[in-house]
């Protein structure tokens, strides 16, 4: 029997300040151990989704419901949803001057753990943890000591969303066009991050309009999503086709 | 000096408000006084305080020899205005539709110019503002009307003869009606030995989506002390652009106050001085952003030689709820010998979070490595000071779009 | 001892060494005039000297005016309404730490400073504790006096070594300097002496532990530091106090004196209590301290992590008076509630090669107001003089002032002089950041504002900063939300 994970029903959200509407009746179910991708063209607002998922303030749910986990998302903070195991991984990564990767990530874990009721790590034990996953992911120990995001190129901080996931490990793992700017090297070390990460009780939504990581990562469900909500599903042959003819002919249907 | 403003034979006595707010004017410096080195905004530049009695207020007939009536050549096209010995001499005629230019005794007299005069700041705050709040009789009140654009700058020429050591208390009034588009240009001027003093106050409205392009070249004689105040006050969408000067006198002071009154307002002042022997120029400005969104940019430039002294003070004040607003602020000096003195305030006052400000200041002598590389390629090591002295304020020239009037302004160096 | 943990509770405060401390003590009645400086150079068994100077400088202050030139708005002090002189009542002055009042060793235990050489943590610290208006206990003296390192209270160097102190008190700070220095001058009790002679680098950290515990009283200490040729210490200082719903008034002098070649490097960590969530209460601090770098090479670092007090008037200073000279200055200042700090410092450059460093790092979080106020002043003669200046603004909500006021002067062709300052806000993004990391709010506050002040936290000595730290967080606490 397959586990809800996700579910969201019927739901509307937008831009808090300005009141605009952007996700307008979105339909989603993610089950434990699936992966689901949503294509769409670009400013359909697939960011949007991930923010409101992930409870960025600057966005506010005007309808429908979100559920994780048996919990209601809608009425949870940021950080809560982060601790239940929601990681969202952006297009554009912050950088904090003056705070340290390292020291950044010990406060994510320790925090999240001692959210989860598990005793927090010390110091040998977070480090002995860091080093082996960043030697996964090719990210030297200089790397960690550097501030975070600051500086980065575009591939060193997506290598250090996918450390970050990896040491994290959350339920369910949101990549928001985790793909772009990434040579071909670094987007093999992405995904196989993601690969070994992702296990039947994970499950990866990933938010995208290219093909390349889709093709590493292979999506069990593939979602065009247009308006506001999904007006497709179908598995990897849509993304394919969608490669060759474009969204056209699907949001014309829509109409 | 004489102050009596009470007397009927100075001008103004007749017109009750005019005689109101010169009276409040006047009582108000002779209570606070010059200011001294105590005055924070004047402490690296107050005056003697005997400075006043040196000089006569009264109006002599002068002998101009007739060039007062001649047109300077100028490398703009202009509409031209003289002042001689403080005194109005000619006014532009035959304007376009929707501008106005009439001097300051006559808009008192039919008080069109109650409105704006000596709105723009309250007495007891600029102290040699309120001298020339009591005193001014001279000075011009220019309105470009609602969505005039003026093509032409117009060029305001103070000059001074020799005569009489004379006080000047010049008092314009400048108003840009929504949407109007202007630029003025002032010239200060004089004959090598004249001794004087110069006390310029401009108030200045820019309306709603107004723009003004504000010039001065500041280019007293030796001997001439010369103390400006410009008053600015924008509406939403307005622009003011501003530029000055100076070169070297015994003693200026440029002071602008610039409010930032309603959202998009935004200011530019920029400045250069160059100083050689013992003079004192001292350009200090005062931006108050008081409405979300605005916007303000400086950038003043000095070479400093011989035993000159060199003054910026800037302030850059967000009121509260001024969110979203942005002020930039950086000042350089070229500091060429070790008798020069430069003092420096930039200084923050912020009252809202979400704001981007920062002021810079720095302070050194020309590049070594760069002199001797120049030298090493066969250029003379005094040649190679003046072209990195050019370089270096190119930097603030660059900002005119006029490349015209950024030469003629350059050109007094 | 008793503790008043309900004070604690009504008022909701975090300040957790607001407690007092209920030892008998000894104190002058309230008010100001030359029978009491008497009666303090008495009670302290003053050589003639220094009484004289007392006067001379109390006689001096009747001729002075509270400086009104800063950003701060407060109650003016009564001066006659304090006491100038509290002592806790000890049997007889301690011979050794086993004879210091257990209450007292109690209080200094309770804030983390053990008085007790053994204990291991302060292992590496040597500690003079100052009580009100005296020195209470100076720990590791004579391990320092192996070295040759003096390490005492005021009150016995003016005793022990009157040629030293004779020499070089007031040499830096003269009593005619400024208002609250004239004042101090007048009527200081007590504070740390230390003097390392030539060649000597002080084997461990030494440290002055300040608390006011009576009421309406002044604290007035004064410390002097003379570091001979070669010689270097590290210096650090804390201080407390307890909540209480009037205002302390707290106006010390600090003098360094700096030689050829050697450093000194001063850090406080100052935690006077700041004042309720309201503004009520907390302690006026009105502090000169200043530094003379009298020789060649010679070097001081002032480091400041500035949390509490209601009013901070502050301005570490460096004169650098020897050619190659080195003066530094890093500071933190946090203000919350309706805390107003007005602080910064002043590098004098007179010797030639002298180089200047200002690192500012001001968070100004509930209604406070925070002033960076600083002087870079370079002399004719100081050829090739450097200054370096950076000052940093954060600001946390849009009810709180920041402000920046540095002068800069400079007389000297060859001098280089670089001031950089910004003014910015947490943003919404790296909140959010942090927060999709599991990181709570107020936690990512700190976080973010642990970076902003990274570059100065990491000129603190280890322990220090780490305490500074969480200070720091604590100051912060109800900012947001």
């Amino acid at each position: 029997m397959t586990q809800k994970l996700l579910e969201i029903k019927d739901l509307y959200a937008g831009v808090a300040e300005s009141g605009k509407e952007i996700i307008k009746g979105l339909n989603l179910t993610i089950n434990a151990g699936e992966t689901h991708a949503v294509m769409g063209p670009n400013g359909a607002g697939k960011s949007t989704l991930s923010y409101v998922l992930t409870g960025k303030p600057d966005y506010v749910v005007t309808g429908g419901s979100m559920r994780f986990a048996e919990h209601d998302l809608t009425a949870l903070k940021p950080e809560e949803r982060a601790a239940l195991g929601i990681f969202l991984s952006m297009q554009a990564p912050v950088e904090i001057p003056g705070v340290t990767t390292q020291n950044f990530l010990k406060h994510a874990i320790n925090a999240q753990r001692k959210y989860n009721n598990l005793p927090e790590l010390d110091a040998a034990e977070f480090l002995k943890l860091l080093r082996s996953a960043a030697k996964n992911f090719d990210i030297s120990s200089e790397m960690l000591k550097r501030e975070i995001n600051v500086g980065f190129s575009g591939g060193e901080k997506k290598r250090l969303e996918i450390l970050q996931l990896s040491l994290l490990q959350p339920k369910l793992a949101i990549l928001d066009e985790a793909d772009s700017g990434l040579d071909i090297d670094a987007l093999k070390i992405v995904s196989q991050g993601v690969n070994q990460w992702h296990t039947k009780e994970n499950s990866l939504l990933i938010i995208t309009h290219h093909l390349d990581l889709l093709r590493q990562i292979k999506p069990d469900f593939v979602h065009i999503y247009a308006d506001g909500k999904i007006i497709k599903t179908g598995d990897m042959a849509l993304a394919e086709e969608l490669e060759t003819s474009g969204y056209k002919n699907y949001l014309d249907a829509a109409k | 000096m004489n102050l009596n403003v009470d007397g009927e034979n100075i001008y103004g006595a007749d017109i009750p408000w005019l005689y109101a707010l010169r009276k409040k004017a006047r009582d108000a410096f002779v209570k606070n006084g010059l200011p001294t080195a105590k005055t924070e905004a004047w402490k690296y530049s107050y005056l003697p305080s005997g400075i006043l009695d040196e000089f006569t207020i009264a109006a002599e007939p002068h002998h101009c020899d007739g060039h007062c009536h001649e047109k300077e050549s100028l490398p703009f096209d202009c509409r031209q205005i003289k002042f001689c010995n403080g005194s109005l001499e000619h006014i532009a005629h035959d304007l376009p539709r929707g501008v106005m230019i009439m001097p300051l005794i006559e808009a008192v007299e039919n008080a069109e110019i109650k409105p704006y005069l000596n709105k723009s700041f309250a007495v007891g705050e600029f102290p040699f503002a309120d001298l020339n709040t009591a005193l001014a009789e001279q000075g011009l009140f220019i309105v470009i009307g609602k969505e005039t654009e003026l093509q032409e700058p117009i060029y305001i020429h103070y000059h001074q003869h020799e005569g009489a050591p004379k006080l000047n208390n010049i008092r314009n009034v400048i108003v840009l009606e929504k949407g109007a588009k202007a630029t003025i240009i002032e010239d200060f001027d004089a004959k090598e030995d004249a001794h004087y003093f110069n006390n310029i106050v401009n108030e200045i409205y820019v309306g709603t989506d107004a723009f003004l392009q504000h010039y001065t070249r500041q280019n007293e004689a030796a001997e001439a002390r010369h103390v400006a105040l410009n008053s600015v006050a924008v509406k939403a969408g307005g622009q003011y652009r501003d530029f000055v000067v100076h070169n070297e006198c015994l003693y200026a002071r440029s002071e602008s106050y610039v409010c930032l009154k309603q959202e998009n307002a935004s200011a530019e002042i920029n400045g250069a001085y160059r100083l050689q022997n013992s003079g004192h120029s001292d350009i200090t400005s005062n931006i108050r952003h008081l409405a979300p969104h605005t916007f303000s940019d400086q950038l003043v430039k000095g070479v400093l030689d011989g035993k000159a002294h060199g003054v910026f003070q800037g302030q850059i004040h967000i009121a509260p709820n001024a969110q979203q607003t942005e002020g930039r602020q950086l000042h350089r000096a070229l500091v060429l010998s070790d008798g020069a003195e430069v003092d420096c305030k930039p200084e923050l006052e912020i009252f809202a979070d979400d704001v981007k400000c920062s002021h810079g200041s720095t302070c050194g002598d020309l590049d070594a490595e760069q002199l001797f590389y120049m030298q090493s390629r066969g250029i003379a090591l005094d040649d190679a000071r003046q072209i990195l002295i050019a370089a270096y304020l190119n930097e603030v020239f660059g900002k005119i779009e006029d490349v015209a009037v950024a030469e003629w302004l350059k050109s007094i160096f | 001892m008793t503790d008043k943990p309900q004070i604690e509770d009504l008022s909701g405060d975090k300040y957790k060494y607001g407690f007092t401390t209920e030892i008998e003590a000894d104190t002058a009645p309230c008010g100001l005039n030359e029978d009491i400086i008497r009666l303090i150079s008495a009670k302290k068994n003053e050589p003639e000297w220094l009484l004289e100077r007392r006067l001379k400088a109390y006689r001096h202050w009747l001729t002075m005016s509270e400086p009104h030139w800063a950003k701060l708005k407060y109650d003016a002090v009564d001066f006659q309404a304090l006491s100038y002189y509290a002592a806790p009542k000890q049997k007889a002055k301690p011979k050794s730490l086993e004879d210091v009042d257990k209450t007292l060793l109690d209080t200094y235990n309770k804030l983390g400073i053990p008085l007790k050489e053994q204990e291991a943590l302060s292992g590496v610290v040597a500690v003079d504790a100052v009580f009100d208006s005296v020195s209470v206990a100076t720990t590791y003296r004579a391990k320092l006096a192996q070295s040759g390192i003096i390490f005492c209270s005021i009150s016995e160097a003016v005793k022990e070594h009157p040629e030293l102190v004779q020499k070089y008190l007031g040499s830096v700070v003269p009593y005619t300097d400024n208002f609250y220095a004239c004042l101090n001058s007048a009527v200081f009790t007590d504070g740390s002496f230390v003097y390392i002679p030539k060649g000597v680098k002080a084997p461990m950290e030494l440290s002055t532990y300040f608390r006011i515990n009576a009421q309406n009283t002044g604290q007035f200490e004064r410390t002097l530091i003379v570091a001979e040729d070669d010689s270097y210490v590290s210096y650090l200082e804390g201080c407390t106090a307890p909540q209480r719903d009037e205002n302390q008034l707290h106006a010390a002098i600090v003098e360094i004196v700096v030689m050829n070649n050697a450093e000194v490097k001063y850090s406080t960590v100052q935690n006077w209590y700041p004042g309720d969530k309201d503004g009520k209460g907390g302690v006026y601090n009105f502090v000169t301290k200043r530094a003379a770098c009298r020789g060649i090479n010679s070097k001081v670092s002032w480091t400041q992590v500035e949390t509490g007090s209601a009013v901070t008037w502050k301005y570490p200073s460096c004169i650098l008076q020897g050619d190659n000279s080195v003066g530094e200055f890093y500071s933190v200042a946090i203000t919350n509630n309706r805390q107003q700090a007005d602080t910064g410092t002043k590098m004098i450059h007179l010797g030639k090669n002298t180089r200047s460093k200002i690192i500012s790092k001001g968070i100004s979080a509930g209604f406070s107001n925070q002033t960076y106020r600083g002087l870079v002043d370079i002399a004719a003669n100081a050829k090739n003089a450097r200054n370096y200046s950076q000052c940093d603004s954060l600001l946390i909500g849009s009810t709180c002032g920041s402000h920046t006021v540095p002068y800069i002067r400079n007389r000297s062709k060859s001098a280089v002089l670089e001031h950089e300052a910004t003014t910015s806000k947490i943003s919404a993004e790296q909140l959010f950041y942090c927060q999709q990391r599991g990181i709570k709010e107020e936690e990512a506050v700190g976080l973010i504002v642990n970076g902003f002040c990274k570059e100065v936290m990491q000129k603190l000595p280890m322990e220090f900063a780490i305490e500074a730290g969480k200070l720091i967080n604590i100051s912060l606490e109800g900012s947001v939300g």
